[in-house]
């Protein structure tokens, strides 16, 4: 499979990365896990950048964000005390659905998002916790939106660049806030079929403050869903609600059919999930709904 | 392609392989005769592959070789201690958690990684780490009992060991 | 921690002071199999070995114009490269059955037409994998591109392409129509049956592709041994099948193949097929060189085999009362682009499950029909999961309109011990068949504890649905199987004693994982008087182990395990012969256990095995063996409950079982932990087949799922709990009282899950895997409120 593959080699830091990476012209492949460089058995690497040595796995606070190195595996994340914590533990939780345990062991973020998979498990959450990623490359280093980022993950622009860290600004904080992560697939271990993140605060008159919905595998790249959340805004959070938001989820969102599920199932899942992710958030607060 | 040095531990062991830069570290540890290693689907999916990695079980299918320098693996050939078997081994036998087999090398690597970490594990949890083994025999259920009954007899087993150290110090 | 064991309280004659035999004992291979032991056909390093790649079709129907190898001949490192210009022309099927095959021999080694996507084109050798498949790429190819019929319903249309136009294939039914295999049988009068019926009943179910995927994918490793002979060492559930169609397709004497079967990781039928080692023993007769040729997963679902596709109709007359009066099945299966199990597959849709019920008059039809789609073939359960799911979905229905209890109408219309099932003499093993007389049967015992675990009275009348949109509901089926296949199958054994008061058994049973080997040893032992380490098995070698037709038909338990129990009792009487003289006591007052033999008289006398083995090698100058061989005229049913109990998310569909509970009749369970793991590993893929597992193809006939990311098997975290229960009965035919218990579990899951489903939510899903799309589907146009309106009232 990688039998053209000429050298291996282990940076040490994120500058020689970017070296290597610029010297490979474009048949140079990073490696972080690499579960999806090897399953996608792409035959035409010859060099193979393994990032893991580059000082890229950490945790940390800076200032109030959170910042997240690219190669943080899912199994970090779903143990680390710092993540348990960031809104309500949202990115532990939704690392503990990236694939098996053995899987998590290797995977990492920074392979999650770079990879582009429109199903990554991560990326929902990410957004709803409007997170940016930190690019670097010869010429530059940059802050980049993660929507951006997401919608070209896979291009040329971002070729010769190493994605080396996820930034989570603080999250809006206080009373009534809270988040969720719903996830659909044909069994546990899965590519999901439809996945949802959704953050909500809601006012002490039971007023949506503000909502955040967004939604993997149903567009060519995770997205958030900002219709959906605008027609949120100072309104009750009741059944009716609920209902109207699902139905303008379902209309923003462009599935596609696979082997996996239909474009229509997908749609209605859609509406499914965001409604219990919002259920959730409120059952939360104490809310009755 | 030009090959490489790769220096690792493998069952305690250290070693010197010599690799090509791309292969994968499930074709070099069975080509270096670790055949427990099974290969079910070379795209992480089964299982069958699992290898402890520092103690911490992941698919050999799907990592590079070259990224297992200067670290520890342990393969199913290393869990027993000479001729005894390791109390996870001997509970799949007596749980009857063996069928074909082929997945059972890394059922019993990751079992043991996990108790490892929680000595006292639920159903729920057992069934989780065993989620990336792909059995098509077993139905799970016998594996999940051995799991528990290994998990249980260690613990035991630590208890009545405990008042000994203390005389001991 | 084990089952209950309901039976186990029947009153058996020595069932007491059996010391091996109803015994948890330890796999006897068990020790390698955990420890990483190089066991498996893969597990080894041959110096010299090449590697062996198929180039697989393109296309689902096409001819080949031109093809040239040249370019990959001459690529350093390629040692062999065979087309169809290269190998003899041998029709015949893969299927590993006894001689005469039933199936159609429609199959070459290579051809110059291929038939599905997958199919073999060409063959290579060459120095490692990477160059086998740099070769392939190497080979060209020109293709005349046929028009293909992937459509089961359209194959038999006028028009439809012809995929087997070859003249030379044999027993095919009708090839200008595509029909691999046409039955029909008839007892009584269904027309008679119907007219007398005051209901009637039709309805119409689809089954899917289902692949066996075992963990361990197929794999072969041929050389010549030194003395130029061929060997194969094979993941094989057929060794001697395999070895005798080898020798036929290469045209080389049976005695100059030797097929070595070692550990298997998982058969299930689909190694019950000769998939590789024809070609790589000829890849290996082209080179001169060792060969291995092992599918990788993806080529494993296109090229290996699978459950056959099938709709069928289901007709059923009953009384006013519920009595079944007649009952008919009409099927339509495919079995891909060749006839693999064809006929005999499709037989058993009709003669293991029609005669569940004691219907007068029964009819069962049945067409087989090519497409350009992957090959089917055996596969656990063999036709009754597909019959199963159409007759105990349809009886449910059944029972709810008449207002029964499903339960009641199973208890009113079941087979029972001492019924004879007339439907089997009539459809035998693609031949006429032999009538199945019912001589034990637990069935009513299976279906009162699977009730009881599953808390069936309480729960079919009252679940805690309030307006969630979780739903639960309970549902069952009965199911049977046969134990070998009645005056075909056949098995023998060898034992030899050894100088320390051990044994050597030598069986041609092959175990696949499914513990063979420690339940042969577990009946010699017992027999003999010894403790199980006294017991060395050696299976499966067609050199050194006698003739068995290998591991399929549910028959290793009754006819291989027959077969060593004939020998060891032969062997014991020799054992107690020479015992008599060493202890100057009649051969009727001895007896042998623990290894030793005692008198058992008030005298109380003994000698070891050890002792009388050095006596009557090194005094007697005798070597203590025998062998014998053994088959059945009659394949006893083991019988089956299932109760499942499910949650249905009436927003998304999804299914999930909560509890399924099994309970078995497998006559004696030999070793009973072994036979749970056999129920829970059936009703595993049982599980699968119901709700998850569909190998599917796009237009062009590509399989568009080959890996198991999206085919879906069940995992550790989607099982249900499950209960297991072996309802123990004592089976004359079988040794010790065994009948079989590998198949008969595979059948429930999928019927008692629909039936459960329907409990839960009120909707018939007919066709198989049971997707939450087609759940959802269902209670859309039950339900047709739409989505908001259904949101707003809640
Ligand atoms: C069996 C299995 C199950 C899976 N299940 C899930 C699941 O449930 N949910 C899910 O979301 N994913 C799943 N995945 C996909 C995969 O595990 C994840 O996407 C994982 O996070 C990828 O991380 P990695 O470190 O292994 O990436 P790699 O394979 O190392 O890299 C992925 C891609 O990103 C590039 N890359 C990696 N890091 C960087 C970087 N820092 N900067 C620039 N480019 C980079 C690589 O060149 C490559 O193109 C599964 C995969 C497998 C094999
Ligand atoms: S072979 Fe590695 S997971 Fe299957
Ligand atoms: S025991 Fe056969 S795959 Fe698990």
């Amino acid at each position: 499979m990688f039998d053209k593959v000429e050298a291996f080699y282990r940076p040490a830091n994120v500058r020689e990365a970017l070296r290597l990476l610029q010297s490979g012209k474009g048949q140079a492949r990073v490696v972080a896990g690499g579960t999806d460089v090897v399953v996608e058995g792409d035959d035409s690497v010859r060099y193979l950048i393994d990032i893991t040595h580059a000082g890229l796995s950490y945790i940390r606070r800076r200032g109030t964000a959170s910042v997240i190195g690219a190669t943080t595996t899912m199994a970090e994340l779903e143990a680390s005390d710092a993540m348990q914590a960031l809104a309500g533990g949202l990115l532990s939780r939704a690392a503990r659905w990236c694939g098996s345990a053995l899987v998590r062991n290797l995977a990492t973020l920074g392979g999650n998002m770079a990879n582009g998979s429109p199903a990554a498990d991560m990326a929902t959450p990410l957004l709803v916790l409007d997170a940016s990623v930190v690019m670097v490359n010869a010429r530059s280093r940059h802050k980049l939106p993660l929507a951006e980022y997401l919608a070209g993950a896979r291009t040329k622009r971002h070729a010769r660049s190493l994605l080396v860290e996820v930034v989570v600004p603080e999250p809006p904080n206080g009373k009534g806030c809270r988040w969720s992560f719903q996830k659909l697939g044909r069994t546990a271990v899965d590519i999901s079929l439809v996945n949802v993140a959704a953050g909500l605060q809601l006012d002490s008159r039971g007023r949506v403050k503000w909502a955040r919905i967004a939604l993997g595998a149903v567009a060519p790249a995770p997205m958030r869903a900002s219709g959906a959340e605008q027609r949120m805004k100072g309104r009750i959070l009741d059944q009716a609600l609920l209902a109207e938001i699902g139905a303008e989820v379902a209309r923003e969102v462009s599935p596609i059919s696979d082997a996996r599920a239909s474009a229509e199932y997908r749609r209605e899942i859609s509406s499914v999930l965001t409604r219990r992710a919002l259920e959730e958030c409120s059952a939360h607060v104490g809310c009755s709904l | 392609m030009k090959n490489m040095e790769l220096h690792l531990t493998v069952n305690g062991e250290s070693l010197n392989w010599t690799i090509a830069p791309g292969e994968l570290l499930l074709d070099v540890l069975r080509r270096q005769g670790y055949f427990g290693v099974k290969r079910g689907c070379e795209k992480g999916e089964c299982g069958a592959c699992a290898v402890l990695l520092d103690g911490m079980p992941i698919n050999s299918c799907l990592m590079f070789a070259a990224q297992a320098e200067g670290r520890q693996i342990l393969t199913i050939e290393g869990v027993a201690d000479g001729g005894k078997l390791d109390p996870m081994q001997e509970a799949f036998l007596d749980h009857g958690a063996v069928q074909c087999g082929f997945c059972t090398g890394g059922m019993v690597l990751s079992a043991k990684a996990l108790l490892e970490r929680r000595p006292d594990p639920t159903e729920e949890e057992v069934r989780e780490m065993l989620a990336g083994h792909l059995c098509r025999c077993t139905g799970y259920r016998k594996p999940v009992e051995a799991v528990l009954a290994a998990a249980s007899k260690k613990r035991n087993t630590a208890r009545r060991m405990k008042p000994v150290a203390e005389v001991v110090r | 921690m084990n089952g209950d064991r309901a039976g186990q309280s029947r009153d058996r004659q020595g069932a007491v002071s059996r010391l091996v035999v109803g015994r948890n004992v330890r796999k006897v291979d068990g020790v390698k199999l955990v420890t990483g032991g190089a066991a498996f056909t893969d597990d080894v390093h041959i110096p010299g070995m090449l590697h062996g790649k198929i180039l697989p079709s393109p296309h689902a129907h096409a001819r080949i114009r031109r093809i040239d190898t040249s370019k990959a001949k001459a690529l350093a490192g390629v040692h062999a490269v065979l087309t169809y210009k290269d190998v003899p022309r041998v029709p015949h099927t893969t299927a590993g059955q006894a001689w005469p095959e039933p199936s159609p021999h429609d199959t070459y080694l290579l051809d110059s037409k291929v038939r599905f996507v997958g199919d073999r084109v060409a063959a290579v050798a060459a120095e490692s994998r990477a160059i086998a498949e740099r070769a392939l790429k190497l080979i060209e190819v020109e293709y005349e591109i046929l028009p293909a019929v992937l459509d089961m319903e359209q194959a038999m249309a006028a028009g439809a392409p012809v995929i087997h136009d070859e003249p030379d294939s044999t027993k095919i039914y009708d090839r200008q129509r595509n029909i691999a295999g046409y039955i029909l049988r008839e007892i009584g009068s269904v027309e008679q049956g119907f007219a007398e019926a005051d209901h009637i009943f039709e309805r119409q179910y689809r089954t899917q592709r289902q692949q066996h995927c075992p963990i361990e994918p197929h794999v072969t490793i041929c050389w010549l041994d030194a003395d130029a002979r061929l060997v194969i060492r094979t993941s094989t559930q057929v060794p001697y099948h395999c070895r005798r169609q080898v020798a036929m397709i290469l045209q080389i004497p049976v005695s100059r193949v030797h097929v070595v079967k070692p550990r298997i990781g998982g058969g299930f039928g689909g190694k019950q097929e000769m998939l590789l080692e024809d070609i790589c023993g000829a890849l290996a007769l082209a080179s001169r060189r060792p060969v291995k040729i092992e599918y990788t997963r993806e080529e494993e679902f296109y090229m290996a085999r699978s459950r056959h596709p099938q709709i069928l109709r289901m007709k059923m007359g009953v009384k006013r009362d519920g009595t079944v009066v007649a009952s008919q099945l009409t099927v339509l299966a495919t079995t891909g682009a060749y006839g693999s199990h064809s006929t005999t597959v499709q037989g058993n849709t009709g003669s293991k499950v029609l005669p569940l019920y004691r219907a007068a008059h029964m009819r069962f039809e049945c067409h087989v029909v090519y497409t350009n789609a992957p090959v089917a073939g055996a596969f656990r359960g063999y036709g009754c999961p597909q019959g199963f799911f159409a007759q105990e979905t349809l009886v449910d229905e059944i029972a709810c309109e008449l207002g029964m209890d499903p339960m009641d109408f199973h208890r009113n219309n079941v087979i029972r011990l001492g019924d004879t099932d007339l439907l089997s003499a009539q459809l035998g093993e693609g031949k006429e068949g032999l009538p199945r007389l019912v001589r034990s049967c637990g069935l009513p015992q299976c279906m009162e504890s699977a009730a009881r675990a599953i808390g069936w009275t309480q729960k079919r009348k009252s679940l805690p649905n309030g307006h969630s949109h979780l739903r639960r509901g309970v549902g069952m089926a009965c199911t049977m199987q046969g134990s070998g296949i009645a005056g075909v199958d056949w098995a023998s054994a060898f034992l030899k004693m050894n100088e320390d008061g051990s044994f050597f058994l030598q069986v041609g049973a092959s175990d696949v994982g499914a513990g063979a080997d420690t339940v042969l040893s577990q009946i010699a032992a017992e027999t003999l008087g010894v403790t199980l380490d006294k017991v060395i098995i050696t299976s499966g070698d067609t050199d050194i182990t006698p003739f068995d037709v290998g591991a399929y038909a549910s028959s290793t338990t009754i006819i291989s395990g027959g077969a060593v129990k004939k020998a060891a009792a032969r062997v014991r009487s020799q054992v107690l012969e020479l015992a008599s003289k060493m202890l100057d006591a009649p051969v009727d007052q001895l007896d042998c256990a623990n290894n030793e033999i005692f008198t058992t008289c008030a005298c109380r006398k003994s000698v070891s095995m050890t002792d009388l083995a050095m006596q009557a090698m090194y005094k007697e100058k005798l070597q203590i063996m025998d062998g014998a061989s053994h088959f059945n005229t009659d394949s006893p049913p083991p019988f089956c409950a299932t109760f499942a109990e499910v949650e249905v998310d009436t927003e998304t569909g999804q299914v999930r079982v909560v509890h399924l509970a099994t309970a078995v009749d497998p006559g004696t369970a030999i070793n009973p932990m072994q036979a749970e793991g056999q129920v829970e590993g059936a009703v595993a893929q049982g599980l699968g087949y119901a709700l998850t597992e569909e190998l599917l193809l796009d237009a062009a006939g590509r399989p568009v799922n080959p890996n198991f990311l999206d085919y879906k098997m069940f995992g550790a975290q989607d099982m249900p709990k499950l209960t297991t229960i072996l309802v123990e009965t004592d089976e004359p035919l079988g040794p010790y009282g065994a009948k079989s218990i590998s198949e008969v579990p595979i059948n429930g899951p999928a019927p008692a899950i629909a039936n459960a489903i329907f409990h839960a939510v009120g909707v018939r899903i007919r066709k198989l895997p049971i997707r939450p799309e087609d759940v959802l589907r269902a209670l859309h146009a039950e339900r047709p409120a739409n989505l908001e309106e259904e949101l707003l009232t809640q």
